[in-house]
């Protein structure tokens, strides 16, 4: 013991040390941990999502070949829409010449489009026919909720109840319907929704009757309610959002049946873009109102954070001094990146996903020319190339600055809307850097590290 | 852009690759190096160092890489699981100089192994080497770990130019392992039309029949 004591002092910095480090393993442990946890969820979103499409287009390859001796009223369908094909090709002249000279020309991509813009001309063709009542389909299903704002969902479940409303009234609007009635996902049962409700009163009755301190029912019962109303609201996007890629999908295959000199890769990819570009820019309003009602608690966040921020640097979000000007002098009634929340604000204007995309492409781009303007020319450009970690500060400036909570729900309806293909290049990069910082600057506001959203669930 | 590939050989593959590491590791002038290197300047995109593509020829295949830098700092690593998903492929870099930096590495590779399990390929990178003088992770520890999560490991410096070619071929050819060993358990497009894994994307180049090409080769 005694020769032990002169060491005493190193020995307590050594074990200062050691417990330092331990601390810290400890915390980085910890982070680990929750950010496992916000991956898993993320990742069960995703699972549910490639499910969904695999759900989704099993559903449609049963239906096309179920017993080829029993003809289902879909191949009913097809064929009587390619027997309306065929009778128009006959009354017609334009679609001959047009499959002549492109049979000649297979390459000619400016042919394919003037094709393609020429049928979306024709409204007595079968496939615009086709794409009008598909397109009435899904906005009979959306209009029921728009005049129905969230000011009277005090009293009963107002949105869940027309949301049952639209779905009946879809049931009688479109004769077609009747034969897929079984196919429809169901509407949200109210009848279930009220027995839910009772269950939920009682069990409220029973658990408060010995409690000395009365809760507040009333509130408890109201949450309830929106949150039966959320459920509900989501729902019914879910089903939209698949009747959506259904309606494309056939679509699609009309167009291929009708010209199949369009069936080649480049052919398709031109067609899917028109034929979408005709069916969204219609609907995409009431389609975004209720992807607004479903994302209205991030919108809030988002408004949150952006009336708290209105006057902030580009700095208070991080974004690195040398990549804004620090003297605001220098940008006379204006500020940084000016022009690329401008660009972002068009997209808001835009009422087709791909079109959006693309206005999210060129707000990036248009950031990062704004500082390649403002940087010292005799830095190589190479060295000072702007990476993820410089990039996503500034998005979240620019989409702070552009005042529009909306670009969430906008963003969540691309990611439902944007093909796959398109998500492993440029486009999809820029599509999830822009969500990235819009979740950031959603948690703004509350000082913490954003939350994890996942989709719609 | 969706479709992709034309001409030459009968398939192109195409692989996401993610970048991953703290602030100040230097993946940015890594991945630039990479790809403005030997070539012109016209691979690096309107996107600057954040999203980068480059066109390789490895053994007659033609392989198209996306390369999606990810930001590094804590704020945004809730966010991490968006960029990552569907990657193909995974590049961790440390600085070798911190230990810290070494610390986060080891956690991504746990998440990563996580969430998209064996079938995404790692290649942990020690970078700065031209430092080595300041160097706090002992290349010994470094190796061993990384062959315990079954990833390379390289030792690169952005500065010098040294050892990042050879990050991405080796990165590429275990990709294009896994991809062609994903078509072969498919069974030889038999039943192409199932869920074929998303992300591999292997295209035909001759267009496409009604019927969809039958046989597919894996050689």
């Amino acid at each position: 013991m005694p020769r032990l004591r002169p060491k005493a002092p190193t020995d307590l910095r050594l074990y200062w040390k050691k417990l330092k480090a331990f601390l810290k393993t400890l915390s980085l442990q910890r982070q680990m941990m929750e950010n496992l946890i916000i991956a898993k969820a993320r990742q069960d979103a995703l699972h549910r999502k490639m499910e969904e499409r695999r759900l989704r287009l099993q559903e449609e390859a049963n239906r096309r070949f179920a017993g080829s001796d029993m003809i289902t009223p879909e191949e009913q369908e097809q064929r009587l829409l390619y027997a309306n094909v065929l009778e128009y090709d006959q009354d017609h002249d334009w679609p001959k010449l047009w499959k002549a000279n492109l049979k000649k020309n297979p390459n000619d991509s400016a042919l394919v489009s003037g094709l393609i813009s020429y049928l979306l001309s024709c409204s007595e063709h079968p496939v615009m026919k086709l794409l009008k009542r598909l397109q009435y389909r899904v906005y009979n299903r959306l209009y029921p909720i728009l005049p129905a704002p969230r000011g009277l969902a005090h009293s009963v479940s107002d949105a869940s109840l027309s949301v049952s409303l639209s779905v009946s009234r879809d049931l009688n609007a479109n004769e077609e319907d009747s034969a897929r009635a079984q196919t429809t996902p169901p509407a949200p049962d109210r009848e279930n929704s009220f027995e839910d409700l009772e269950q939920y009163l009682s069990q409220l009755d029973w658990s408060s009757a010995p409690d000395s301190a009365p809760s507040q029912p009333g509130l408890e019962v109201e949450t309830y309610i929106t949150r039966l109303e959320e459920s509900a609201l989501k729902d019914h996007l879910r089903a939209i959002v698949k009747d959506i890629h259904n309606a494309i999908d056939r679509l699609l295959s009309l167009c291929l049946l009708s010209f199949e000199c369009l069936n080649t890769a480049a052919g398709k990819d031109q067609c899917v873009a028109c034929l979408e570009e005709a069916f969204f820019c219609p609907i995409w309003r009431p389609l975004l109102a209720l992807f607004r009602q479903v994302y209205r608690e991030r919108e809030l966040s988002f408004g949150a954070s952006m009336r708290l921020y209105r006057n902030a640097t580009p700095a208070d979000v991080g974004v690195a001094p040398k990549l804004f000007p620090e003297d605001p002098a220098l940008l006379p009634g204006s500020y940084p990146y000016e022009s690329a929340v401008q660009e972002l604000q068009h997209l808001c204007r835009e009422f087709c996903p791909q079109r959006k995309l693309e206005c999210i492409v060129r707000t990036l781009r248009q950031m990062l020319c704004v500082h390649g303007s403002m940087q010292d020319p005799d830095v190589p450009p190479s060295t000072a190339a702007i990476g993820a970690d410089d990039l996503l500060p500034i998005l979240s400036f620019v989409a702070l600055r552009t005042e529009l909570p909306q670009l969430v729900s906008e963003c969540a309806a691309l990611e439902e809307f944007i093909h796959e293909g398109y998500l492993i290049g440029e486009e999809g990069y820029c599509l999830t850097s822009m969500q990235s910082a819009l979740s950031y600057v959603e948690s703004l506001h509350t000082g913490k590290a954003p939350p994890h959203y996942p989709r719609f669930t | 852009m969706a479709a992709g590939g034309a001409g030459g050989s009968s398939k192109t593959y195409s692989f996401k690759v993610v970048l991953l590491g703290e602030g100040c590791v230097g993946k940015t002038s890594l991945v630039l190096r990479y790809c403005e290197n030997k070539f012109n300047d016209k691979h690096i995109t309107t996107l600057q160092a954040s999203f980068l593509t480059k066109k390789l020829n490895i053994g007659g295949k033609r392989v198209n890489l996306a390369i999606w830098d990810t930001a590094g700092q804590e704020r945004f690593h809730a966010l991490g699981p968006i960029y990552y998903r569907d990657s193909n492929g995974a590049i961790l870099v440390y600085d070798i100089t911190d230990e810290d930096s070494f610390q986060k590495v080891k956690n991504w590779v746990k998440e990563l192994r996580k969430m998209l399990g064996n079938e995404i390929c790692l290649c942990i990178v020690g970078n700065k080497i031209d430092l080595d003088k300041e160097r706090h992770v002992s290349v010994q520890d470094a190796e061993e770990y990384s062959e315990s999560v079954g990833a390379t490991h390289y030792h690169t410096s952005a500065k010098l130019n040294k050892g990042i070619e050879e990050v991405f071929l080796d990165l590429c050819k275990r990709m294009m392992e896994v991809a062609q060993a994903d078509e072969r358990s498919k069974g030889n497009g038999a039943s192409q039309s199932g869920a074929a894994r998303r992300g591999v994307q292997i295209v035909d180049d001759e267009p496409q029949t009604a019927t969809g090409a039958g046989c597919c080769s894996s050689g």
